[in-house]
C-alpha cells in the first residue's frame, strides 16, 4: 500500500463549511461593524449615482446631522416613535410573531389619541394622560385578533398583520377626508391638538416624547431581563417544544407579549401624532412600519440596542429629509438604505455562524 | 469467492466544529462478503460511511475502489463509482410513489416519454424485487407503506442505480426480528451469490455473529479491529467495541413495592389518522420500576408524550391516586407533587438547546416561587442551586453557569435534566429511552440515579425500545405492542419470552 | 345588466395578476423555498415594464420581457440570501420587499417614470364568443388575458407529467432525498427562484403596463401579499390558485364598478374589501382544513449538506 498524502496535487485543496458554535462575542461585533461599514459604502455609492456630490454626503451626514444642535434636537425627536416601534418588534419577535403590523397599531394609536382630543374628553389637566392611555389601548386591540388567529387557528400572522394594516389605513384615510377633516383649510388631516395637547418641551427643547421613550425602553428592559415573564419568552423563543414540556404558559406568554407590542406601537403613534405633527395625517405613519423591524432585527432584539439603533435610524431619517429637500432625492431612499443595512447584517451572520475551512489534502 | 478489494477507506479523518468524528480511520471490504461496522453510538460509523458515499468530504485520508484511487465529488459520483448507501433515517420522498423515487435517481437519456419511463421502472422493479425473494406495488405512496417496506424501496433504489458495494445503515434498528432475518439473508445472498460487496453499519452482536463474515470494529472515531467474527467470542467483541469500560450489572436489587401511585386505563390516541395507542391499561406502585419493552413505533412516544403532560390527543384515565388524572394538573402543581420527567429527545423536549444551563435548570423550581415573584428574578439564587446541582449530579463540561445548554455532551445534558427534575424528592418518574445516545458510564450514572429514587419509594415507570435495559432496571415488564401492553412479565423474567412477545403479537 | 356585463368584462383584469403572481409563488414554494418577497418583485416588474415602454418608445411586448428578467435578476438577490447565505427565508423574503419598494420608489422617481402614460396593448376579440350576451366582455381582452390559462397548463404539465417537475417536487419534498439522488439542490431552487420570479414580475408588469397604464410608487397595493395568501389558500396547487385569482378579480372588478353604479358606499371602507376578504379567506382555510399535507414537506428550511448537530 502507497501513501496517498505524499501524491497530492495542488487542485485537491478544497473548502468546506462548518457550523460554529459560539464565537466571542468581540468578533461578532467586529463582523456586524464591517457589514454596517459596507451597506453604508453600497448607500453612499447609490446616492452619488442618484446625483449626491460625495463631498456633500459627508457633511449632509455626518457633520450638519451630529454636530449641530439644531440637528441634534431634530435627531432625538425623530427618535422617540422609532424607538418605539423598535422596542414593539423587539418583543413581538422574542415571543416569535412576526407582527408586520406596526403600522396598522400606530395608525389606530393616533386614532384613539386623536378622538380624545377631538370630542374633548375628560379636563385638560388629564387630557394628555388619558390621549396616552387610549392610544395604547388602541394599539393593543388591534393587535389582538392576530394573536389570536395565530393561537387558535394557526393563521399566518405576517398576513393577517398585514391585511390589516391596509384596513386600518383605509379607515385612517375615510377618517381624515371625511369626519375628521380639519374644517379650516383642505387638507387630508384632523384639527390641531390644543397646546396642552400636545407633548411639551421639558428643557431647551427636548421633547418629553424622548424622556418617555427612555422610560419605556427601561420598562421593555425589565420584562425581557429581570422578571419571570422573560424568562419564559427565552424559552418560547429559543425552543417552543420545550418550553411547553418544561410547563411555561406559552400561549399566554405569547398573547401578553404581542399585546404589548401592540401598545408600544400604539405608544409610538401617539408620540408623532402629540409630538411632531400636533393633529392626525393622512400619512404620519410612513417608513415607521419597517423601521421597526429592521432596528428589532439589527439589535437582535435586545431593547438597550434598539434605542442605540433608533438613534441611528433617526439620524437617517433626518439626513433623508434634507436630502430629499437640497437634492430631490425621494425618501424611499432611507427606505432602501435600511433594507440594504439589514441584507448586509442578516448576510454576516453566516460568518457568524459558520467557518469556512480548507481541507488539507481532500480525498485524492 | 474472488476476495478482491471492493472499497478501501485509508487513514479517514473528519471533524465537525472542532469535534473530532473520525480520527485515521481505515477500512476494507471486498467484493462477495458481508461486512460489517461494529461499533457503540457515536463510535463514527455513519460518519465513514457517509464519507464512504460520498456525502461527506474528508478532511485526509484516501478513497480507493477496486484497488483505483477516487475522488468523490457527491452522491452521485459515489453512485456512478456503483457505491450505494440505505440510510437509517430513509431518504425518500413521502408523497412519490416507489417507483417515482426510484426513478428520480436514474440516469438515462433514452427519448421516452416521462409515463414511459416511469412504466420502464416499475418493470424494473418489479424484476429485481422478484430476483432478491419480496414483492412491491411500484405505484403505492410510499407514505403507505410500512418501515419494512419503506427500506427495500432503498434497498432497490440504490441496485437499480447499478450499486455493487451497498452500504446499510443501522438496517434492523427499526424491523422486527422476524423482518430483520428476511432482510439479512436476503443481503447476505445479494453478497454471496451476486459477488456484491455489502456492508452492514450495527452495533447489535447477533446481527454480526450470524451474517458478516467479516467484521470492523470503531470506537471512539478509530478502527480498532478488523476480524473473522468465527474467530471469536460475543464477549470479546463486545469487550473490542466497548473498551474497558465496566459491564453493566444484569438483575436489578429487588425490593417489595408500595401501594398504588398511577393507574391508566384504557388509554386510546383520539387522532383518527393515526390511532397509534389502543387502550393502554396499566398500574404503577410506589417503590417499583415498571419497564415497558417493545419494538420501537408501538406507541411509545405517544404514551411517554401523554404521561409527560404533552399536548397528545388521547382519551382514557391516566389517574395519579389522590390527585386526579394527570391532564388537569398544571405544570406548577405536577412539580409540587414530585413529578418528574426524562422524555427521550432532550433537545426538543426538556433543555433548550440556545439557553444557558441556569436557565434550563431554573424551570424545575420557577413555578413555586422560590425564584422570586412574577415581576423579579432572583438570580443568585437561581445560580446557587444550579451550582449545588451540577456538582451534586456530577455534571461535567461546565465552564460557566451561563454557557449554551447545547455545549455539554448527551450524557452531561441528560444529568442535567435528571438534576432538575430530581430537584425535590420525586414521587413519581417518567422516563423514556434514558441512555439514548449515552457512553457507558454515563448510562450507569442515570440508571442508578433511577435506582435510588425507586428505593427512594417513588414509582417510576421506564419505558425503553433497549431490552437490555429494560432487563437490567425494571422490577415488572410490560410488553408493548400495536399501542396495547399485551403481556406482563415478573423479574427474574425469560429474555428469550419476552422477545418473542414484542415480535408475534401483532 | 349592463353594469354586470362590465363588471364580468372588468374580471380578467384585475385576476391575472393575481394569477400570475400565485403560480410564480407556487413554482417557488414547490422547490422548498419560502416566497415572501412577492409584493416587491411585483413592484420591480411594474416599474421596470414602465420603464421599458417609455425608453422603447412604446413597445409593449419589449416592456412585458423586460419585467420578467429584470424581476428574475433581482430575485437572484434573495436566491443570494436563502441559498448561500443561508438568512432565515422570512426575513430575506421580508427584507426583498423593503429593498424592491425602496429601489422601485428611488428609481421611478429618478428616472422620472412616474405617471407618464404608456399605450398598452389593444384587446383581441375571440369571435363568436365575444358576441355572447353578458359574458361577450369576457372575450374582449388583452392578449396578456389569454396566454394565462396557457402558461398555467404549461406549468402544470411540466411540475407533474416530466421528470425536471418530479425532482423540482423532489427538492421541495426532502431535499436531503434529492441530494442523494444526485439532484443538484440548489441549482433547482435557484432555477425555481428565477422562474417564479420572472412570472411574478409579469404579474407586476401586467398592472402597470396592461391595467393602469402608468407607473406610481407602491401601486401593487398588497396584492403581492394577497397572492401569498392565495397560494396557502390553494394548498400550492395551481388550478385551485387559479380560481382563488378569479374571486379576488371579481371582487377587485366590483369596486369601480360600485363607484359607477351610483351605490352610495364610504369609498374608503370599498377599498378595504379585498384585504378583509383575504383575511377571512385565512381564518375559513385555517378552521376548514387543518391539515398541511398539502404543503411542500421541506418548506422554509435551508438545505445544508455538509453540517451536523
Amino acid at each position: 500500500m502507497f501513501d496517498a498524502t505524499n501524491f497530492q496535487p495542488l487542485l485537491a485543496r478544497r473548502y468546506t463549511l462548518e457550523v460554529r458554535q459560539q464565537m466571542a462575542w468581540y468578533w461578532q461585533a467586529l463582523v456586524i461593524a464591517l457589514a454596517l461599514l459596507v451597506g453604508l459604502l453600497i448607500s453612499a455609492a447609490i446616492l452619488v449615482v442618484a446625483g449626491v456630490p460625495a463631498g456633500e454626503l459627508l457633511n449632509e451626514f455626518v457633520i450638519l446631522t451630529l454636530f449641530d444642535a439644531q440637528s441634534l434636537r431634530a435627531v432625538l425627536f425623530q427618535a422617540a416613535p422609532l424607538i418605539m416601534v423598535g422596542l414593539a418588534g423587539c418583543v413581538a419577535f422574542r415571543a416569535r410573531f412576526w407582527n408586520l403590523g406596526l403600522e396598522g397599531q400606530m395608525i389606530w394609536g393616533a386614532i384613539g389619541a386623536t378622538a380624545i382630543s377631538l370630542f374633548e374628553i375628560g379636563p385638560p389637566s388629564m387630557r394628555l394622560p388619558l390621549m396616552l392611555l387610549s392610544a395604547v389601548v388602541c394599539g393593543l386591540i388591534w393587535a389582538l385578533a392576530p394573536v389570536l388567529l395565530k393561537l387558535h387557528l394557526k393563521v399566518n400572522e405576517i398576513i393577517s398583520t398585514l391585511m390589516l394594516n391596509y384596513i386600518a389605513l383605509n379607515f385612517l384615510l375615510h377618517l381624515v377626508y371625511g369626519d375628521w377633516k380639519d374644517p379650516r383649510d383642505n387638507f387630508p388631516y384632523s384639527p390641531q391638538y390644543r397646546v396642552f395637547e400636545r407633548l411639551p418641551d421639558v428643557f431647551d427643547g427636548l421633547s418629553l416624547a424622548i424622556v418617555l421613550a427612555t422610560l419605556v425602553a427601561f420598562l421593555v428592559l425589565w420584562f425581557t431581563n429581570v422578571s419571570r415573564a422573560g424568562l419564559y419568552l427565552r424559552f418560547v423563543d429559543n425552543s417552543p417544544g420545550v418550553a411547553r414540556a418544561v410547563g411555561v404558559p406559552v400561549n399566554r406568554v405569547i398573547l401578553g407579549t404581542v399585546l404589548l407590542s401592540g401598545a408600544l406601537a400604539g405608544l409610538a403613534g401617539f408620540m408623532i401624532t402629540a409630538g411632531q405633527e400636533g393633529r392626525l395625517t393622512h400619512s404620519f405613519y410612513v417608513g415607521y412600519g419597517f423601521s421597526g423591524i429592521l432596528i428589532a432585527f439589527l439589535a437582535r432584539n435586545q431593547p438597550i440596542a434598539a434605542t442605540v439603533v433608533a438613534l441611528l435610524v433617526a439620524t437617517l431619517f433626518v439626513a433623508g429629509r434634507s436630502l430629499q429637500v437640497f437634492y430631490q432625492i425621494p425618501f424611499s431612499m432611507v427606505q432602501l438604505i435600511q433594507a440594504i443595512l439589514v441584507i448586509c447584517v442578516a448576510s454576516s451572520e453566516f460568518f457568524i455562524r459558520h467557518r469556512i475551512r480548507r481541507i488539507q489534502g481532500g480525498q485524492s | 469467492m474472488s476476495n478482491k478489494n471492493a472499497i478501501q477507506l485509508d487513514a479517514v479523518s473528519k471533524s465537525f466544529d472542532g469535534f473530532k468524528a473520525l480520527s485515521e480511520a481505515s477500512f476494507t471490504a471486498r467484493w462477495g462478503e458481508v461486512h460489517a461496522l461494529l461499533g457503540e453510538n457515536g463510535a463514527g460509523k455513519s460518519s465513514l460511511m457517509n464519507i464512504a458515499a460520498g456525502l461527506y468530504a474528508p478532511e485526509t485520508g484516501s478513497l480507493f475502489i477496486d484497488d483505483n484511487l477516487v475522488r468523490l465529488k457527491g452522491p452521485l459520483d459515489a453512485s456512478t463509482q456503483g457505491i450505494g448507501m440505505v440510510h437509517q433515517h430513509f431518504k425518500l420522498v413521502k408523497p412519490f410513489s416507489v417507483a417515482e423515487n426510484i426513478l428520480l435517481g436514474l440516469r438515462n437519456d433514452q427519448a421516452l416519454s416521462f409515463r414511459q419511463r416511469l412504466q420502464q421502472t416499475a418493470e424494473e422493479i418489479k424484476t429485481t424485487a422478484a430476483r432478491l425473494g419480496f414483492t412491491i406495488d411500484p405505484f403505492a405512496r410510499v407514505d403507505q407503506l410500512s418501515v419494512a417496506e419503506q427500506q427495500r424501496v432503498e434497498i432497490l433504489k440504490v441496485l437499480l442505480a447499478g450499486a455493487r458495494i451497498l452500504i446499510l445503515d443501522e438496517p434492523t434498528a427499526v424491523l422486527t426480528d422476524a423482518e430483520a432475518e428476511n432482510l439479512l439473508t436476503t443481503v447476505q445472498n445479494f453478497a454471496h451469490q451476486e459477488g456484491a460487496a455489502v456492508i452492514l453499519v450495527t452495533h447489535k452482536m447477533n446481527d454480526v455473529m450470524r451474517y458478516a463474515d467479516e467484521v470492523t470494529v470503531m470506537r471512539t472515531g478509530r478502527t480498532v479491529a478488523s476480524l473473522k467474527p468465527q474467530s471469536v467470542t460475543v464477549g470479546e467483541l463486545v469487550k473490542l467495541t466497548v473498551g474497558d469500560a465496566p459491564t453493566p450489572p444484569q438483575v436489578p436489587a429487588s425490593r417489595a413495592a408500595g401501594e398504588v401511585k398511577l393507574e391508566v386505563s384504557e388509554l386510546c390516541s383520539t387522532n383518527p389518522n393515526a390511532p397509534i395507542l389502543r387502550g393502554v391499561n396499566l398500574s404503577l406502585h410506589a417503590g417499583e420500576i415498571y419497564g415497558i419493552a417493545g419494538v420501537g413505533g408501538n406507541g411509545q412516544s405517544e404514551l411517554a408524550g401523554a404521561l409527560m403532560g404533552l399536548p397528545e390527543p388521547v382519551s382514557g384515565s391516566m389517574q395519579l391516586v389522590g390527585e386526579g388524572d394527570l391532564r388537569d394538573l398544571s405544570a406548577s402543581r405536577r412539580r409540587e407533587l414530585g413529578i418528574a420527567c426524562i422524555p427521550a429527545d432532550r433537545y426538543s423536549a426538556a433543555l433548550a438547546a440556545p439557553l444557558s444551563i441556569s436557565d434550563n435548570f431554573a424551570m424545575g423550581e420557577i413555578h413555586s416561587g422560590r425564584y422570586g415573584p412574577f415581576w423579579f428574578l432572583r438570580r443568585r439564587r437561581i445560580e446557587a442551586d444550579t451550582a449545588a446541582a451540577v456538582s451534586e449530579f456530577d455534571v461535567q463540561g461546565v465552564r460557566s453557569l451561563q454557557q449554551k445548554a447545547a455545549l455539554l455532551s448527551g450524557g452531561n445534558a441528560q444529568k442535567l435534566v435528571i438534576a432538575r427534575e430530581f430537584s425535590r424528592q420525586p414521587q413519581l418518574v417518567i422516563v423514556h429511552s434514558p441512555s439514548r445516545g449515552l457512553d457507558v458510564r454515563a448510562t450507569l450514572a442515570v440508571h442508578q440515579r433511577l435506582r435510588s429514587a425507586r428505593d427512594a419509594g417513588a414509582a417510576v415507570l421506564l419505558i425503553s425500545e433497549d431490552l437490555d435495559e429494560v432487563m437490567a432496571l425494571a422490577d415488572r415488564i410490560g410488553v408493548m405492542s400495536a399501542g396495547r401492553i399485551i403481556g406482563e412479565f415478573a423479574q427474574p423474567a425469560d429474555r428469550q419470552a419476552i422477545g418473542q412477545a414484542m415480535v408475534n403479537h401483532v | 345588466m349592463s353594469l354586470i356585463a362590465s363588471w364580468i368584462g372588468n374580471i380578467p383584469d384585475f385576476a391575472v395578476p393575481f394569477a400570475l403572481a400565485a403560480l410564480g409563488l407556487i413554482i417557488i414554494e414547490r422547490s422548498g423555498v419560502l416566497a415572501l418577497g412577492a409584493e416587491g418583485l411585483m413592484l420591480v416588474g411594474a416599474m421596470s415594464g414602465i420603464g421599458a415602454s417609455l425608453m422603447t418608445d412604446g413597445s409593449t411586448v419589449a416592456a412585458l420581457i423586460m419585467a420578467m428578467i429584470a424581476a428574475a435578476v433581482v430575485s437572484q438577490l434573495f436566491a443570494l440570501m436563502v441559498l448561500i447565505m443561508r438568512i432565515n427565508q422570512v426575513i430575506a423574503g421580508l427584507a426583498l420587499v423593503f429593498f424592491c419598494q425602496g429601489l422601485t420608489g428611488l428609481c421611478g422617481t429618478l428616472m422620472n417614470w412616474t405617471s407618464r402614460p404608456v399605450s398598452g396593448l389593444s384587446d383581441l376579440s375571440l369571435w363568436p364568443l365575444s358576441e355572447l350576451p353578458v359574458l361577450g366582455k369576457l372575450f374582449i381582452q388583452d392578449p396578456v388575458v389569454y396566454l394565462t390559462p396557457i402558461i398555467f397548463l404549461l406549468v402544470v404539465l411540466v411540475l407533474n407529467r416530466t421528470v425536471l417537475g418530479l425532482r423540482l417536487r423532489a427538492v421541495g419534498e426532502n431535499p436531503q432525498a434529492a441530494d442523494a439522488a444526485g439532484i443538484p439542490v440548489l441549482a433547482y431552487r435557484c432555477a425555481a427562484i428565477a422562474a417564479g420570479s420572472a412570472l411574478i414580475g409579469l404579474a407586476g408588469a401586467y398592472i402597470s403596463v396592461l391595467s393602469t397604464k402608468m407607473w406610481l410608487a407602491d401601486m401593487v397595493g398588497g396584492r403581492g401579499w394577497i397572492a401569498v395568501a392565495l397560494v396557502i389558500f390553494a394548498r400550492w396547487s395551481p388550478w385551485k390558485a387559479l380560481a382563488g385569482a378569479v374571486l379576488f378579480g371579481c371582487i377587485e372588478a366590483l369596486i369601480p364598478q360600485m363607484a359607477a353604479s351610483g351605490i352610495r358606499l364610504p369609498q374608503y371602507f370599498v377599498f378595504m374589501t379585498p384585504y378583509a376578504v383575504t383575511l377571512g379567506v385565512m381564518i375559513w382555510v385555517a378552521v376548514a382544513s387543518r391539515d398541511n399535507s398539502s404543503q411542500p414537506g421541506a418548506l422554509g428550511e435551508p438545505f445544508i449538506r455538509e453540517e451536523r448537530r
